[in-house]
């Protein structure tokens, strides 16, 4: 319901306004109208859909705007005092009619009439319309409003399931301060005492604004609603605005809407694959889940699901992703600037977070694909106190095998995942939150070997607020990976080898909003890491395998922190952070000693120490910078640039270029330093058409130290003495990368071109083997030119279709290009390390979704995607490999989607 | 790679799709035939010739083994402007007798080939191998590991190679005391002790590099390296075997380049294995200087030691033979049957060897009324081996 009051006073028609609309939509339009003028807009959305509002005007009245860009058409303007009345066909008569009100004196509920006509949703409208207009008293109420500042703090939270909004923006328009939510949806706001108007945003939500008098600290909570169909608009204003304003740079953030209208080879949405269209992000092949991030390793990436660490973010092969895009709710991959709280890898965080539980009724969703299929649940445990969120998957490929030749019948694949959440309210000051995720992978390649791995990880984090300002965030948690390997094919020599790593990780992380222009970030982190590099029993009782293991590590890995956002002007920003990381590795362990200046290879072992339980062996430390900075050259127009520094004490071993199954991770000892990295960025961000058109370039430059490349024929599984296996390298990257996506409208997507350049050089001569004489060589995952587009057209509200296509220059290769006698062998020689490439990459996928009606009150929804995945059925080279057959050696190339592959996937939502 | 091929077929479905997602991969830079020099040997300073074998790297996909380089001229040079050309004895081996050089002087290998390119060695110092202590064998659960020790009392070796040659005993499923005479007429004698085919030896060759260094050690003593294994189920130890072992010193770089050999060219092929890199000697191509040379000289003198291990010394294991399958059979001059001539149309043809004649009693005679026989494989040794005792082969 509407609650107006009418007066004739018109002098609010004379705000003097400037805009620039270009094709804007009505929300556009209204939204910066309203923040522009400070009155409000009253109009129907359907019935505005398809107006698109072009307009110039400088220091111009509202009114000659509204004219200017409702002249010829059948839309019609009233304004009202502090109101404006938009609508389609009619005029609203501001004045009472006649008769109207014989009866009764002429009350506020009365008049309401005249707008209902005009709106479906009387219902939502009418609410958010009270809390909009209400006036929220806030602090201890005193006669006269002292001078000064206060604090206004709480959540923004969705109305409908009452979990809290990630980076939702409240901002004061007249004084410009503003901020946006954490993780959990809280803010922290220090302002003005007085009479003002804040203005949310968030992603995928509907604008809205809340009226205060705030006379000391206090608490305001916000609920917000969605959009109303999930097809509309999927990137909303808190995005718009981020881009250009925000300090971070290299930040790329997506929400599960807009990652399920990409295209992918199942039909089901796939959070890795999306990241992988994202610019400065390339993937080594097809089948694989791993990915590079502006020239760094596939292990230099922290992925993180609710804080806990995924050492295998794939399953399948890399077919589809671990996360469950159900149960995901957003996504944020930091390139650049990555904040102090996050350490140990060196080129990139990608944190993906979960959705909690609807707190206020029990829904779920389902999805059926050809290979997996998907279940959802959520609901309130203690309505809206606590709720819990759980979601499986599961493959069912087998029966896909037994239609496969005889030779290959035995073999069998499966996977699962489970997540399951629970976030309970204690009080207004304490919430606790309990995130699970399990997940298992199986395969076994015609009745041989058998592969599995699994990720387990769970923890628990305890939120409590000190005051407005300040909160702290404790989490402990357990993240646990490992793969087995098992061969039964000969019972002599039937073997299982296991590797495992596990970290027990503590956690303080404490915000303190300082002031208007100052947060605060500190904290401390610890991961204690136990670490199974491998070991080989035998597997059965027949089996004469001798037992050999390769010792377990121990590692603590520490860190403090403290990180400041300083807000020097509006229009300068400022981003600075120190992390302290201290790394301890433990005994007990036998170390070898080489002698210096001689290559690590056994014959120049000097020594091997033994160390007891828990004995330090060796500390490795150091600072890591963090320093970002933006200066906004006006509205939408900013520039940016970053300094990281960061150190891993983690290295993967792999020698192939995909994360595989059988690779194995390392601990920084004695003999293997721990990477450190440095990377300069500098970037232009740049929106248009009101913020629907946003663009940006970065340019970076990276130098990595001590980043782990092999020897020549190094064997890395069960090797007890890895460090003869590999070389420390220095690399180098440097790139650019161009971003242009459109967030609003029918046809929306983005497009973006990656040049970048990875080089790895070894010229020590006492390593060991200089690797094309001591120059530098690209490294793996150097793919120059890299081409991203992916596109979303929106028919109707149910019907649309996308476009997904990926360009890159075909990763470098060693190749064998000729083969001699020596020694008594055929010997093979090749060419300088990466001196080739493969054929470059193209590929086009193209997908429909169809979405059944948009009822909102009925059992089920449900939606169909139905598409096809390389549709131009290029054979695109997944690996290339050499074998010797009959005394001559041939080279080959597999391409796993040579053909365009349909697939259709069934979703329904209760 | 099976993982890869799986996936394929898992999407597929079918090995028709199977092929078309396995297809041949021939990028230009292996099919262009590079055709690179390639050279092996010693510059042999002491009382042993020096043989230096030059060929040419060959394609990939070829299945030619070794394409040997002829017709080029090779000279060793000293740094005193000496020089000692070798004389080419056929497929591409280049040898001089023993040379007796001065270890006080550093050498280089020259070469000049037919095509007037000229190639040159870095000049390297002499290292003489100190005396072999003693090879030896250590009998394990699974085989027979061969071992060397060495030491140098100068302590100036410090790094070592060595090959070997080996030798051992194979025999014949059956022991044939016939043969077949074609001339004057076709006929089966007594098989004469020279012609025996029943016992045979075999030489091989190391085909893995073995190395060793005591550059870490206070001393130069260098023990327990294992410079073979023979599997228990080998046929070489079947009966009698024999190994010379041969002892290089070498300098660090060479140690070097052999153990980037040995590291870059033992495993081959799928996507698991190791990252390949490119093994640079040190001989350089004078008239072209960026074409890449295959190979590292040295220069010094080898020591060698000689040892022999008998079966009988060794647990009973089964050594598994090319022999499993033999049969052997009876050859009639009349066929019980066919009346046909069995022996004229199965021995005297060739496709079997006589082993032992089959006499029936005839009025008190014994008449030859047939042979055993089998498959030449199953008989003659010296398909696989020589039936010339070596010279160096001590009977025990």
């Amino acid at each position: 319901m509407f609650f107006l009051k009418l007066a004739s006073a018109q002098d609010g028609n004379k705000k003097i306004i400037s805009v620039n609309f270009q094709q804007a939509k009505i929300e556009q339009f209204v939204s910066e109208l309203e923040s522009k003028t400070g009155y409000h807009f009253y109009y129907n959305p359907t019935q505005f859909d398809s107006l698109k509002v072009t307009v110039q005007a400088t220091e111009k009245p509202l009114e000659t705007v509204l004219n200017m860009a409702f002249t010829n058409t059948d839309f019609h303007y009233t304004i009202t005092q502090q109101q404006v009345f938009l609508t389609k066909g009619r005029r609203v008569i501001p004045e009472l009619a006649s008769g109207l009100f014989n009866t009764q004196p002429a009350d506020a509920a009365k008049q309401t009439n005249i707008v209902a006509d005009y709106t479906d949703e009387k219902e939502k409208k009418a609410v958010e319309a009270t809390t909009e207009n209400k006036l929220y008293e806030i602090g201890i109420k005193t006669n006269n409003i002292k001078s000064g500042t206060a604090n206004l703090a709480g959540y923004v939270r969705n109305v409908k399931s009452g979990e809290g909004l990630i980076g939702a923006s409240i901002y004061n328009p007249d004084t410009k301060i503003g901020i946006a939510t954490d993780q959990f949806g809280y803010y922290s706001l220090t302002l003005p005492r007085g009479r003002q108007t804040l203005i949310i945003k968030g992603l995928g939500m509907r604008d809205t604004k809340r009226k205060i008098v705030l006379y000391s600290d206090g608490k305001l909570n916000i609920e917000m609603q969605e959009q109303v169909t999930s097809l509309k608009e999927v990137q909303i204003s808190a995005e718009k605005v981020a881009n250009v304003r925000s300090v971070e740079m290299g930040v790329n953030k997506l929400d599960i809407k807009s990652i399920k209208q990409i295209p992918t080879a199942f039909g089901e949405a796939d959070v890795l694959r999306v990241v992988l269209t994202l610019p400065g992000v390339q993937s080594v092949g097809e089948a694989t889940t791993g990915f590079n991030v502006r020239g760094g390793s596939a292990d230099q990436n922290l992925i993180l699901l609710n804080d806990a660490t995924i050492y295998n973010p794939s399953h399948f092969f890399g077919f589809f992703s671990a996360f469950n895009p159900d149960i995901v709710k957003n996504i944020e991959l930091y390139k650049s600037t990555i904040p102090e709280k996050y350490g140990g890898r060196l080129s990139s965080v990608l944190d993906v977070t979960d959705r909690e539980g609807n707190k206020k009724i029990f829904t779920g969703s389902a999805g059926i694909g050809l290979l997996t299929s998907r279940l959802n649940v959520e609901g309130p445990i203690i309505k809206d106190k606590t709720s819990f969120i759980f979601g499986a998957r599961t493959s069912y490929s087998d029966w896909l095998l037994q239609l496969l030749p005889e030779a290959y019948k035995h073999s069998s694949a499966s996977f699962y995942d489970i997540n399951f959440d629970i976030s309970h309210q204690i009080d207004d000051k304490n919430n606790i939150y309990i995130t699970t995720y399990i997940s298992n992978d199986k395969f076994r390649l015609n009745s041989d070997t058998a592969y599995g791995y699994s990720n387990k990880n769970g923890n628990i984090k305890w939120k409590h607020n000190f005051s407005n300002k300040l909160y702290s965030v404790f989490t402990v948690g357990i993240d646990d990976y490992q793969y087995s390997i098992a061969s039964t094919a000969n019972p002599v020599d039937a073997y299982k080898v296991n590797f495992s790593v596990k970290q027990t990780n503590f956690k303080a992380d404490f915000n303190y909003y300082l002031n208007t222009k100052n947060t605060l970030n500190f904290g401390l982190s610890s991961i204690y890491y136990t670490l199974n590099p491998g070991d080989d029993e035998p597997n059965g009782s027949k089996s004469l395998v001798a037992p050999d293991a390769v010792p377990v590590e121990q590692a603590l890995e520490s860190a403090l922190y403290l990180g400041d956002k300083y807000d020097v002007t509006p229009d300068l920003s400022i981003s600075a952070g120190i992390r302290y990381s201290l790394y301890n590795y433990l005994g007990p362990q036998t170390v070898d000693h080489y002698a210096p200046n001689l290559p690590k290879e056994p014959v120049n072992v000097v020594d091997s120490i033994t160390y007891k339980k828990n004995q330090v062996i060796n500390t490795y430390h150091g600072p890591e910078i963090r320093l970002s900075a933006r200066y906004n050259l006006n509205e939408d127009l900013s520039i940016k640039a970053a300094y990281n520094t960061l150190r891993q004490y983690i290295h993967l071993l792999s020698n192939t270029t995909a994360i595989s199954p059988t690779d194995t991770y390392k601990l920084s000892d004695p003999n293997i330093k721990p990477q450190f990295g440095q990377q300069v960025s500098l970037g232009i961000y740049k929106n248009a058409k009101a913020n629907t058109i946003e663009t940006s370039v970065e340019v970076y430059y990276k130098k990595i130290d001590d980043y782990l490349d092999y020897k020549s024929g190094a064997t890395l599984l069960l090797n007890q003495h890895i460090e003869q296996a590999v070389i420390n390298t220095q690399g180098k990257a440097y790139g650019v990368e161009f971003l242009i996506r459109k967030t609003a409208g029918k046809l929306n997507g983005w497009a973006s071109y990656t040049y970048s350049r990875t080089f790895l050089k070894q010229d020590d001569p006492n390593a060991g083997e200089l690797i094309n004489s001591g120059n530098f060589y690209p490294a793996n995952y150097d793919k120059p030119h890299d081409f991203n587009f992916t596109g979303n057209y929106r028919f109707s509200h149910r019907f649309s279709v996308s476009l997904d296509m990926t360009y890159s220059t075909g990763r470098p290769i060693t190749l064998p290009i000729a083969k001699y006698e020596y020694d008594g062998s055929e010997r093979v020689y090749y060419s300088d390390r990466n001196a080739y490439r493969i054929p470059d990459y193209f590929r086009t996928d193209f997908s429909m979704n169809i979405e059944g009606n948009h009822r909102v009150h009925q059992l089920t929804h449900n939606s169909w995607t139905i598409g096809v995945y390389n549709l131009t059925g290029r054979a695109n080279a997944y690996s290339t490999f050499f074998t010797e057959q009959g005394g001559a050696i041939n080279g080959y190339k597999l391409s796993i989607f040579a053909r365009p592959i349909p697939f259709v996937n069934y979703n329904i939502r209760f | 790679m099976k993982i890869a091929v799986y996936i394929c077929v898992l999407i597929f479905g079918d090995l028709m799709l199977l092929t078309a997602c396995r297809k041949p991969y021939i990028p230009p830079a292996i099919t262009v035939n590079s055709n690179y020099l390639v050279v092996e040997g010693l510059i042999n300073t002491g009382q042993d010739s020096t043989i230096i074998k030059l060929s040419r790297t060959v394609m990939i996909s070829s299945t030619i083994g070794i394409k040997a380089e002829l017709n080029a001229s090779v000279i060793v040079e000293s740094d005193a402007n000496a020089s000692y050309p070798l004389t080419e004895t056929g497929n591409g081996t280049y040898s001089a007798p023993a040379l007796n050089l001065s270890a006080s002087n550093k050498y280089r290998l020259k070469i000049v080939t037919s095509d007037n390119k000229t190639y040159r060695s870095d000049f390297v110092p002499v290292k003489n191998s100190p005396p072999i202590d003693s090879v030896y064998y250590l009998v394990k659960s699974n085989g027979v590991q061969i071992n060397v020790d060495s030491h140098d009392q100068s302590n100036n070796t410090r790094y070592y190679r060595w090959d070997f040659n080996d030798t051992w005993i194979i025999h014949s499923a059956f022991e044939s005391y016939a043969e077949v005479s074609h001339f004057p007429k076709d006929t089966i004698l007594y098989r004469p002790d020279a012609d025996q085919i029943y016992t045979c030896w075999i030489n091989g060759t190391s085909n893995t590099i073995n190395l060793g260094s005591t550059a870490t050690l206070s001393q130069d003593v260098t023990t327990n390296n294992e410079i073979s294994f023979i599997s228990s189920t080998s046929e070489k130890l079947g009966s009698r075997y024999s190994i010379l072992v041969k002892q290089y010193a070498i300098t660090k770089d060479a140690f070097d380049y052999w153990q980037l050999l040995k590291n870059n060219t033992e495993q081959l092929g799928s996507i698991f294995d190791p990252l390949p890199s490119t093994t640079t000697g040190n001989i350089h191509c004078i008239t072209n200087p960026s074409e890449p040379v295959i190979g590292y000289i040295s220069a010094g003198s080898y020591s060698q030691k000689r040892i022999f291990i008998d079966n009988y010394n060794l647990p009973a294991w089964r050594p598994i033979t090319p022999n499993a399958g033999c049969k052997m059979d009876s050859v009639y001059l009349s066929n019980a049957i066919t009346k046909n001539n069995d022996v004229a149309a199965y021995i005297y043809s060739g496709s079997q060897i006589p082993i032992l004649a089959l006499y029936v009693i005839k009025d008190n005679h014994g008449v030859i009324v047939g042979y055993t026989g089998s498959i030449p494989s199953c008989v003659d040794c010296t398909l696989r081996g020589t039936n010339k005792q070596p010279t160096f082969w001590i009977n025990r």
